[in-house]
């Protein structure tokens, strides 16, 4: 049995977050998670919106997270290899009741000294020409961004690994050996794993990883949201985030380009207790698509390529990132809600001073450390396909045409230090069946190139 | 590349019949290295249609994918490397697809093993089986093709009646949820409905000087396919003139 310095329970965006930040001190690190890839919870079922924390109740630690996380995402996200671009968003007020929202909200985005501004109706449409003529004015905030949170959450736990983190999937930890107040073993579905630390970050399962530690009790619970995403056709014409006025239980439904211009329309937020429920309902997606269509009338569901549901970790109170009050060396970063990708650098940066304060030895980067992926790049909009099959002629054999995934960047995928053991997980990767017909017409040459590049026997891709 | 008039994305009956009418003008271009579609190469209209286009001049570039159009220019990647055509008009020709999930609205889990019927069938003619007891949703060609072929693969496959509405399983499929009951599955195969297959960025919807020839037919109506090769060439045609 190994034995690590820190071992963080969680692979999703939080989890990864971390493991990337401690993979640059001196401490030895593993992550456990109980599925068969990184970010198979909330991370990849979000809206895919960076937010500069505008919206966010000031002086709270979420709000705080989010703004200090918030001006970096532009080097970090070249750092990991994730499409991220800065577009802003628009907050639409449809009624005069909604308009009378606005000063509030503005002047909660400068008491977090989040640059943002009141515009008409007019000049909303002029910032995004796609927006209902029914708009009266709106709230504009420059500074949002939009993210592909899977490859930011890849790229975490793939920087993390280059630095000698052990990325453990398909891991459940299913107990926790204590001596004393600390934690020194977990066990798991694949053995035994030492701890000298560890971190819970098992988002909508981070209760029950507290309760395994005989740690404090988290009042936390799954809260399920759905969503649309449509053909990138439609995208590809978006310039801005657009959202409705927040009310009491929820931010409500955005129209957002990804940062592949599809279109996402969602999500819902319904809280329950069904932590594997990721049903999608007609009726719930229907009535997504008429609040989209208020914002954005252009939107149809014709054009739709995908839905699919998440839940997201909620809780009460929520942003538990903090010191176990009875395990001396378990620290928690649970009950991160639905802005946990917004906030997963700073969340990463708090856990870090949270073991050191512990006596973890994170206190100082090492010299050596690797702190930027290569970027790989893709045939997808590329300006100069020529320059991409000099230097690999896989460039040239496009398998995914929908979303043009060539072999060269499947290969890639495969040469990962954390490299996909499963169909979905070549999607996450490289976008490969992941288009207009969700794989109708490469899913298979996808499956052949699983077995010569990964080495994956044809039942292992398509267990019986 | 001198001379070129007319790109045509798709060697199938479609493409090769439109082809076959612009002669000298075409330059055809197919994901697949060889022509027909989803016909086969080795059916008799797919020889006859190709021999016809290759007489009448027009060049054929096979196991090339067409990715962008920008109202002048086609491009296409394949093995040898990028290949940008100068063309007055696209034709799309590129056939259809079976509807997918979303399309279908076949809403509940999203477990793995929903497949569609044309994955099913490529994979069963390699040996692999997507689920021993998968349901078919849907009753055209692609739906009996599935059927026979994963039949032949030592599947027992389910041919579902009723409309579906939603999957039942957490990990593998374990039910489809049907309009006139429920089906113990443990994959589904998607067989309904055909849509036209489009994915030239710049061509998919109302592409600038574009012409779309879809037919979309199950594989009886290769009349049907060549009667819209020739309208399509008419249609390409015109754009030249009017240039």
């Amino acid at each position: 049995m190994r034995t690590y310095d820190v071992v963080i329970v969680g692979g999703g965006v939080v989890g990864c977050a971390i493991a990337r930040r401690l993979s640059l001190t001196r401490a030895t690190v593993a992550l456990l998670e109980a599925a068969s890839d990184v970010g198979e919870g909330a991370s990849k079922g979000n809206s895919g919106i960076a937010t500069c924390g505008a919206e966010t109740t000031p002086g709270t630690l979420e709000s705080e997270l989010i703004l200090a996380s918030a001006h970096g995402w532009e080097a970090l996200c070249a750092a990991l290899d994730t499409p991220f671009e800065r577009i802003g968003t628009l907050s639409l007020a449809l009624t005069a009741d909604e308009e009378a929202r606005l000063p509030h909200m503005l002047a909660e985005a400068k008491a977090n000294g989040v640059a943002a501004e009141i515009v008409s109706g007019a000049e909303a449409r002029r910032l995004e020409p796609l927006v209902t003529p029914d708009v009266r004015a709106a709230l504009h905030v420059p500074g949002d961004g939009i993210i592909d949170p899977i490859r930011l959450t890849v790229g975490y736990a793939e920087l993390a690994a280059r630095n000698g983190a052990d990325i453990r999937r398909s891991t459940r930890v299913t107990g926790a050996q204590r001596d004393g107040d600390r934690v020194t073993v977990l066990d798991t579905t694949a053995g035994p794993v030492g701890a000298r630390f560890v971190v819970n970050a098992a988002g909508v399962e981070a209760d029950t990883v507290a309760a395994l530690a005989g740690g404090a009790e988290l009042s936390s619970w799954p809260r399920h949201g759905q969503a649309w995403l449509l053909d990138r056709e439609l995208g590809r014409h978006f310039a801005k985030s657009v959202g409705g006025i927040p009310d009491e239980v929820t931010r409500g439904v955005y129209v957002t380009p990804t940062t592949n211009r599809s279109v996402l329309v969602g999500p819902t937020a319904r809280n329950h207790d069904d932590r594997d429920d990721r049903r999608t309902d007609a009726e719930t997606l229907d009535a997504i698509m008429e609040r989209g269509r208020r914002l954005v009338p252009s939107i149809a569901p014709e054009r739709a390529i995908k839905v699919f549901a998440a839940n997201r970790p909620a809780g009460d109170p929520v942003y538990r990132v903090e010191r176990d009050a009875t395990i001396a060396n378990l620290v928690h970063a649970a009950a991160i809600r639905s802005t946990g990708v917004s906030s997963s650098p700073a969340v990463a940066e708090l856990v870090r001073a949270l073991l050191e304060e512990a006596g973890a030895p994170v206190g100082e980067d090492r010299p050596d450390a690797t702190l930027a992926l290569l970027p790989l790049p893709r045939l997808l909009g590329h300006p100069h396909p020529e320059a991409l099959v000099a230097v690999d002629p896989r460039y040239g054999q496009v398998i995914c045409a929908c979303e043009q995934v060539t072999a060269a960047e499947i290969a890639a995928a495969f040469a990962m230090r954390v490299p996909p053991r499963t169909l979905d997980a070549v999607r996450k990767r490289t976008r490969a069946t992941g288009g207009r017909c969700q794989g109708a017409f490469c899913q298979a040459g996808v499956s052949f190139l699983c077995s010569a590049y990964g080495g994956m026997r044809p039942e292992e891709v398509w267990p019986a | 590349m001198a001379g070129v008039t007319v790109a045509i994305v798709g060697a199938g009956v479609t493409g090769l019949a439109c082809a076959a009418e612009l002669g000298r003008d075409a330059v055809v271009v197919d994901r697949i290295p060889v022509c027909g579609g989803v016909l086969g190469f080795d059916h008799d209209a797919t020889r006859r249609l190709e021999e016809a286009a290759r007489t009448a001049g027009a060049a054929l570039h096979l196991g090339e994918t067409a990715i962008t159009w920008d109202g002048a220019e086609l491009v296409a990647m394949g093995q040898d490397g990028v290949r940008r055509i100068r063309a007055d008009a696209l034709v799309i020709a590129a056939g259809a697809r079976p509807r997918n999930r979303a399309e279908l609205r076949i809403d509940g889990d999203r477990p793995h093993g929903v497949v569609s019927a044309t994955v099913a069938c490529h994979l069963a003619e390699t040996g692999v089986v997507v689920g021993r007891r998968p349901a078919i949703v849907g009753d055209g060609d692609w739906a009996r093709r599935a059927d026979a072929e994963l039949r032949h693969a030592g599947a027992e496959p389910i041919r579902v009646r009723g409309r579906a509405l939603a999957v039942r399983g957490t990990t593998r499929v374990a039910e489809l949820v049907c309009d006139d009951g429920v089906v113990a599955c443990d994959a589904v195969v998607l067989a309904h409905g055909l849509v036209p297959l489009r994915n030239v960025d710049g061509a998919v919807v109302d592409g600038v000087r574009t012409v779309y020839a879809q037919p979309c037919p199950d594989r009886g109506a290769i009349a049907t396919a060549e009667e819209e090769g020739r309208r399509a060439a008419g249609a390409a045609l015109a754009i030249m003139r009017a240039t």
